[in-house]
């Protein structure tokens, strides 16, 4: 939904569970996406802990941690929701006189527009709750209740393992070969396949080391720099302004993503547009590194139409320096908005190969991908 | 007339490219087909004690059948490969398709052993297990009906591969116009055979051949033009850029093509295909379909390396390293099209049809 449209917004704030209040100083060219206050949210959810009964608890759960930020990265979040779903599904029963695929559908998507409000869905989330609902519809009318939940409940066990805990290990075994001894890998953020590989080869007995790239505000990758040293692994750590001086030591980029659009271009977190950018500059070889489960079939050209908005007071306050306090009153000025975007698109021309649980592919054969295995991907 | 003596034993020439000494001199093909036919072509294999498969009953070595059919200087090797691999089928006295499959295996890592260098080999050896175990027929409960299904797909590989050059002859004459000046590197067989139809249909246009250091492959290669009547002009590796404006369009063969949609070929072609790209020259690429190969090298030290001794003609002192290598990696932005017996293709098809043939 486009959040400019000021008759849907009306229509969806009266359904909505989650009361949001807008933020003040709205960007003007995001308008179209939902910029929430985010200091009232939270609260406000917590105390609606026991009023919304049409919401199941453990689906309360997941939004609520979604909304706290305790779960951050597609691979976490997609087996969260998931695994709250089948919860969901075990407790459900259906009513009296209806039918149970039509009613669970209902309720399934009425329990994933609570989670879309708590936080917006990722793209590639979408492919699983699709996944969810196809197998709801392919359910036969002869079976009774408990069946079908048995059988919905192992399908979408069979998903997370196959697609993603697999995936993930098929992804690090083709991936380790690429790594050489003497190789300077270069990653940011945090991607948990990315860590996987490094550790990975870093077993096997492979001599290379790690140039580790962070940026404000969140500085995500401070965690996988700690599990990196902890393992005994060589790295160096710089934020993403130092990038372009860092280059000409690396041999190879890896990089995780968020989801993969069909002309190519990868979405991914904030930041890795420009490390792919300075990398293809130097010549430096990038790798994708991401499951099957998060090709799309949509087309994104910039990183405009379709992005999420973080929290604009992380960019006005530097954590341990209360000396940079020249934006305090950033709310008070009319002329100023903040912009913490969260995702940013990479075109395919950056992108040297992809690494998927399917092999490696060039960015090219992303919609070879999603036609062949599409089929396969529903039909599991 | 002397031939460099080919030295089966010296590990620091791939076998791949023994071969094709042993095959191609710088002398003409008729007296190597002479040449061939009389003396003893079967050197023994260094590790054959292990590798070649033997079954209980017969005697029937897949390595020899590869031999035979790898003798034959215009057949390319991973043609013979299949035919071998194919051959390995219909000798086979296995009863169940489990034990079939194994052996195929076997007799497959077999053929890959023998030149752990050779891509087209490999890729060829793997795209004839897909192909060929790909059927439906094999959920018939006849295994004998399965087994004979199974040969009638290995043989249609086998004839595919072996037309495939005539087919790509056939694609790419329309890109040959008259007055046209082609730059060609390295002796492919597909190439010439292109250059060959060209000719044959009256097309007017002219050759530029590089040397091809240190094969040589342009001096044997200027040598079969020059019979046709073709106009030929040999230039040094160095003269490339030097001549790229008069030229129209380089075209090449490949020891591999990549998943990337790259390809793997003799060195040097790296080196002028940055050079046409920089003048908006296009380049061509002739390979047949069997050449796809399930690699991604990111840069040119991602190859399994392949060293040839380059002869300078003068003593190298020992303290001076020579780069032996015998292969580079085009990546696919570079190369404009791909001509193969599936069509005139675009280099990012590989992978599909990499990706269809492996689902």
């Amino acid at each position: 939904m486009q959040f400019d449209d000021q008759n849907r917004v009306g229509k969806a704030k009266r359904r909505a569970l989650v009361n949001q209040t807008e933020a003040k100083n709205r960007v003007e060219l995001f308008r179209h996406l939902p910029q929430y206050d985010h200091g009232s949210q939270l609260p406000n959810l917590e105390s609606k802990l026991f009023q919304l009964d049409s919401v199941h608890p453990a689906v309360f759960k997941v939004g609520l941690r979604y909304m706290a930020g305790d779960i951050s990265g597609v691979n976490a979040r997609c087996t969260e929701m998931l695994r709250a779903l089948q919860e969901a599904i075990i407790d459900y029963s259906t009513p009296p006189e209806k039918v149970l695929i039509r009613e669970l559908t209902a309720k399934i998507s009425s329990y994933i527009s609570f989670i879309n409000e708590c936080r917006p869905l990722s793209i590639s989330m979408g492919n699983a709750i699709r996944f969810v609902k196809r197998r709801i519809a392919k359910l036969p009318l002869s079976h009774t209740d408990v069946e079908a939940k048995t059988a919905l409940c192992s399908d979408i066990d069979r998903f997370i393992n196959e697609k993603i805990i697999i995936a993930d290990k098929v992804i690090v075994g083709h991936a380790s070969t690429k790594v050489r001894d003497g190789d300077v890998l270069l990653t940011y953020g945090l991607s948990c396949v990315v860590e996987m590989i490094l550790l990975s080869a870093h077993d096997v007995g492979k001599k290379f080391r790690v140039v580790v790239v962070d940026s404000r505000p969140k500085l995500e990758s401070q965690a996988l720099l700690n599990r990196l040293i902890a393992k005994g692994l060589s790295c160096t750590y710089t934020h993403i302004n130092a990038v372009s001086y860092i280059m000409h030591e690396v041999t190879k980029v890896f990089l995780g993503a968020s989801a993969v659009l069909s002309n190519g271009t990868v979405l991914s977190r904030v930041g890795t547009a420009c490390i792919a950018m300075v990398a293809h500059a130097f010549s430096v070889p990038v790798l994708i590194c991401c499951e099957a489960f998060k090709f799309h079939e949509r087309v994104l050209l910039d990183s405009i139409c379709c992005n999420e908005i973080g929290d604009p007071g992380a960019l006005a306050t530097v954590p341990g320096r209360m000396d940079i306090n020249y934006l305090e009153n950033w709310t008070n000025e009319e002329n100023l908005q903040l912009l913490n975007l969260m995702y940013d698109v990479t075109p395919s021309d950056y992108v040297s190969v992809i690494v998927t649980d399917h092999g490696m592919i060039p960015p090219t054969s992303v919609p070879v991908i999603v036609r062949e295995y599409g089929q396969e991907h529903y039909l599991i | 007339m002397e031939t460099e003596a080919p030295s089966m034993e010296n590990p620091k020439i791939s076998a791949y490219y023994q071969t094709r000494l042993a095959h191609f001199g710088v002398v003409s093909t008729e007296w190597l087909a002479q040449a061939q036919s009389a003396t003893n072509p079967n050197p023994p294999l260094p590790s054959s004690s292990t590798n070649s498969h033997t079954d209980k009953d017969t005697n029937f070595s897949v390595i020899d059948e590869f031999n035979r059919w790898r003798n034959h200087p215009d057949l390319a090797e991973a043609v013979a490969a299949i035919r071998a691999l194919a051959a390995v089928i219909s000798a086979s006295k296995a009863s169940t398709m489990m034990q079939l499959e194994i052996e195929l295996k076997n007799a497959s890592d077999t053929l890959k052993a023998w030149d752990t260098t050779s891509i087209s080999l490999t890729a060829a050896s793997d795209l004839f297990m897909r192909y060929v175990t790909r059927t439906s027929a094999l959920e018939f409960e006849d295994f004998n009906s399965a087994k004979a299904r199974l040969i009638e797909r290995a043989d249609k590989f086998g004839e595919i591969s072996y037309k495939a050059r005539k087919i790509i002859g056939m694609l790419s004459q329309d890109f040959i116009f008259d007055g046209c000046t082609i730059l060609v590197h390295g002796f492919s067989r597909v190439v010439f055979e292109v250059l060959k139809l060209a000719a044959h249909n009256k097309k007017r246009f002219r050759v530029f051949c590089t040397e091809g250091r240190p094969d040589r492959t342009g001096l044997r290669l200027s040598n079969d033009l020059a019979k046709l009547d073709v106009p030929v002009k040999l230039v040094i590796d160095s003269a490339v850029a030097y001549t790229m404006d008069e030229v129209d369009m380089v075209l090449v063969g490949a020891d591999g093509v990549v998943e990337s949609g790259g390809i793997i070929n003799m060195m040097g072609t790296y080196q002028i295909a940055l050079v046409a790209k920089s003048m908006n020259k296009p380049v061509y690429v002739a390979a047949e379909s069997y050449k796809f190969a399930r690699h991604y090298p990111l840069d040119q030290k991602d190859l399994a390396p392949a060293l040839r001794p380059v002869d300078f003609g003068v003593p190298i002192p020992s303290k001076v390293e020579v780069e032996c290598s015998a292969r580079d990696y085009t990546p696919p932005q570079y190369l404009t099209l791909l001509f193969t017996d599936l069509g005139v293709l675009t280099p990012s098809v590989v992978s599909d049809e990499l990706i269809q043939l492996y689902l």
